[in-house]
This record gives C-alpha cells, sequence and structure tokens, in this order.
C-alpha cells in the first residue's frame, strides 16, 4: 500500500542516518536520536518509527540487507552456475553493497552478541540463510534442509567477522576466504559418502534374514 | 523503550507466524514419510510381496503431493525427519519379522491413526483452504483402502494383536504431536 511505502520509506531514511552516528555512539538511543536529529525529528518521533526499539532497527536492519541481496540475485542468471558459485554470489551481494557501513555493522553486531538478544540474533542469521538457499533454489523437504542452513550460518559469519577487518582492495580478501569456507563445507557430503560407501562392504543383514526364511520355509 | 519481551514479538522482516494449515503440510509431510520408511523396513524383510509393494506406490505418491505443497508455502519439514527416518523403517521390519500377518497389523493400526487425523483436519479446514481440503479427504480415503487390504490379509491373526496395535497407534499418535510442533 501506499501509505507503507511511505512508512518504509522514512524508516529507511532514519536508518540509513542513524548508521552515520553508530560508529561513534554505538547501537544506542543515542544514535537513534542524532540520526533524528538529522532529519529534523526528535526521540519521539523516531520512536513511533520504530516502536520496538533497538532490536526492532537492527532487524529492520537485517530485514532491508536480505531484501536488496534478493533483489540483486534476480538480476543474475543463476541457472548456469553451480551450486557452491550461487552460494558465493549471494554472500557477496548480501555484504558487498555495505562495505562503508562496515563500523556501524560492527557495532550493531556488537549488540546482538549480548546474551539477552542471542535468540534475536540466532532469528535473524536464520532468516538470511533461509532466503539464500531460498532464492538459489533449494528445494529439500528432508533433514537436508537444516543441515544446509545450518552450514551456510557458519560460512555466512565467519565470512561477516573477517570482511569486517579487510582492509584489502574492494574486500577482495574477503571472497577468497569465502570461497575457501564454502569448499571447506563442500568436502562434508564427499566425506560422507566416502562412509556411505563403506557402509555397503558389510553384508545386509535382511537380505541375509530373508534368506535364512526362504530356507526355513522350503 | 527498550523492554525485554516475554514472548516473541514480531519484527520487521519476520515471516507471517506459521499458520495451522502450514503445520498441517508438515506434520502430514512427515507422516506419508514414516509410512514410506515403514513399508520399506517391511519390503525388506518380505522381500517382493506385491499387495505391500502396491501400497507403498501410493504412499509415495502422497509424499510427492506434500513435498509438492512443502516448497510452494515454503513450509519448514519436521526437524524429526532422522528419527523417522529410522523408527519407521525399524517399525516396519520388526513387524514383517514377526510374520506377514503382523506386517499387516502394523498396517491396519497406522492407517486407523492416519484416518483419524485426516479426519480432525478436515474438520478444521475452512472454505478458503478448500483445495488442500479435497486432497485430504482423497488421501483419507486411500488410506482406509490399505487398511481394508491389511484387514483382508488377515492382520487380525497378528500374533498379540490388540497389544501390537494399541502399541503402533499410541506411537504414530505420538509422532503427530511432535511433528506438528517440532
Amino acid at each position: 500500500m501506499a501509505e507503507d511505502r511511505e512508512l518504509d520509506g522514512r524508516r529507511r531514511a532514519l536508518l540509513e542516518r542513524m548508521l552515520r552516528h553508530a560508529p561513534f555512539d554505538g547501537w544506542s538511543l543515542k544514535a537513534l536520536e542524532a540520526g533524528a536529529r538529522d532529519l529534523g525529528l526528535d526521540l519521539g518521533e523516531a520512536t513511533l518509527l520504530f516502536p520496538g526499539g533497538l532490536t526492532e532497527l537492527v532487524a529492520f536492519h537485517h530485514a532491508e540487507a536480505d531484501r536488496v541481496m534478493l533483489e540483486a540475485l534476480v538480476r543474475h542468471d543463476l541457472a548456469g552456475l553451480r551450486v557452491r558459485d550461487r552460494v558465493a554470489l549471494a554472500l557477496r551481494l548480501r555484504l558487498e553493497p555495505h562495505a562503508r557501513e562496515r563500523e556501524a555493522i560492527r557495532r550493531a553486531l556488537a549488540f546482538l552478541a549480548q546474551p539477552q538478544h542471542a535468540p534475536l540474533a540466532a532469528r535473524l542469521l536464520y532468516r538470511t540463510v533461509d532466503a539464500v538457499w531460498h532464492a538459489i533454489g533449494d528445494r529439500s523437504t528432508d533433514f537436508n534442509f537444516y543441515t544446509k542452513r545450518a552450514l551456510l550460518a557458519g560460512v555466512y559469519s565467519t565470512t561477516v567477522l573477517y570482511w569486517l577487518d579487510d582492509k584489502s582492495e574492494g574486500q577482495a580478501e574477503s571472497w577468497g576466504f569465502l570461497d575457501r569456507r564454502i569448499a571447506d563445507v563442500m568436502r562434508v557430503p564427499q566425506g560422507l559418502a566416502r562412509l556411505g560407501k563403506l557402509g555397503e562392504r558389510f553384508p545386509d543383514p535382511f537380505k541375509l534374514l530373508r534368506a535364512l526364511r526362504r530356507r526355513g520355509a522350503a | 523503550m527498550n523492554e525485554t519481551p516475554k514472548r516473541r514479538r514480531y519484527l520487521p522482516g519476520d515471516p507471517e507466524p506459521e499458520s495451522l494449515r502450514q503445520r498441517m503440510i508438515r506434520v502430514d509431510h512427515a507422516g506419508e514419510y514414516g509410512a514410506k520408511r515403514i513399508y520399506e523396513g517391511q519390503l525388506a524383510v518380505l522381500g517382493g510381496d506385491a499387495q505391500v509393494r502396491a501400497m507403498a506406490a501410493q504412499e509415495a505418491k502422497h509424499l510427492e503431493t506434500f513435498d509438492r505443497l512443502m516448497v510452494e508455502e515454503r513450509v519448514r519439514p519436521t526437524l524429526l525427519s532422522p528419527l523417522w527416518h529410522a523408527a519407521g523403517y525399524a517399525l516396519g521390519a520388526a513387524t514383517a519379522m514377526l510374520g506377514r500377518e503382523a506386517a499387516m497389523a502394523c498396517t491396519v493400526a497406522i492407517e486407523e491413526t492416519i484416518d483419524a487425523h485426516y479426519r480432525r483436519q478436515a474438520e478444521a479446514l475452512g472454505p478458503e483452504d478448500a483445495a488442500l481440503k479435497e486432497t485430504i479427504e482423497r488421501f483419507r480415503a486411500e488410506e482406509l483402502e490399505h487398511r481394508d487390504i491389511g484387514l483382508a490379509e488377515g492382520a487380525e491373526r497378528a500374533p498379540a494383536y490388540p497389544l501390537l496395535t494399541a502399541a503402533i497407534k499410541g506411537g504414530s499418535r505420538l509422532a503427530i504431536w511432535l511433528s506438528e510442533r517440532i
């Protein structure tokens, strides 16, 4: 609806201003107030835009980043890419646009790292990895649904931490780190497959049982 | 301004809280997957039983339907899938080892539980979910056919029939309750 879009626009503007103050004041009401002042609002009006406070702000920030990633992902041709390349592309699209906000993001992560925000942090991470897998075409309906998300959560969070401190040109080293983490994870199914092949060496107990029953009946 | 919430609040970007419909799809998917594994366990012991194979093929079709619905509606699968993967197979194999009649008794018990379950679901669905309701009713009719086949093939002659069916029904009801939530 038009009003929702207008509201979202104002929220995005306030968030964007707050992000400029967060490196100095942390992910705090102080930063929010400073950002609001930039837009000619007071803290009360800022609270109306984000009634849930700092937790709602961080969730909104995350959701916006996910949305931007998904919109960018749609513009690429994923069909020609291998799964690992799709994952790498998605995570790059998730992080690259925010290279200049890394200090603010560091503060947001410090906020999320507080123990009382642990469930929220887990939820936001889950939302992101679920969005990535769904966008790149994952259609699992068995436990792989969860293993994929868990593995990607590990890859994503370590990559973010590396990326926050990456001083290389265009954060190129982060993308190398990302590729190496994805490669590590790809080795897991290979290892599991090797274990499975070992299992095939052993006789099938049910075949034996069946053979016994047949001989017993005969 | 910042209060610690007692219950989970809706935050920007959160998906809608899970609807009844989504929980139904999850539990039905888990149920059909469990049924598939039970038949696989039975076939592993009984070998090439045509009757069991035919019923297994129908369950496979049911599972396909719920697979499709699950993806279309972005319903998460049950976290207990590995448990049903192992327990279903074990139940099928164990009952088949007691004999073909016991395998049929297992089928009867499971199908009766599923019949009651699908009936409750169909009653809970409103007109906006008419297509899902129709699917569930159709599957329910097919599950009842399986039950009739089980009875015709001598389920009641299975060893300790009342105890066996009671135990399997109890277990399946627990499995349904858990898969709706976890």
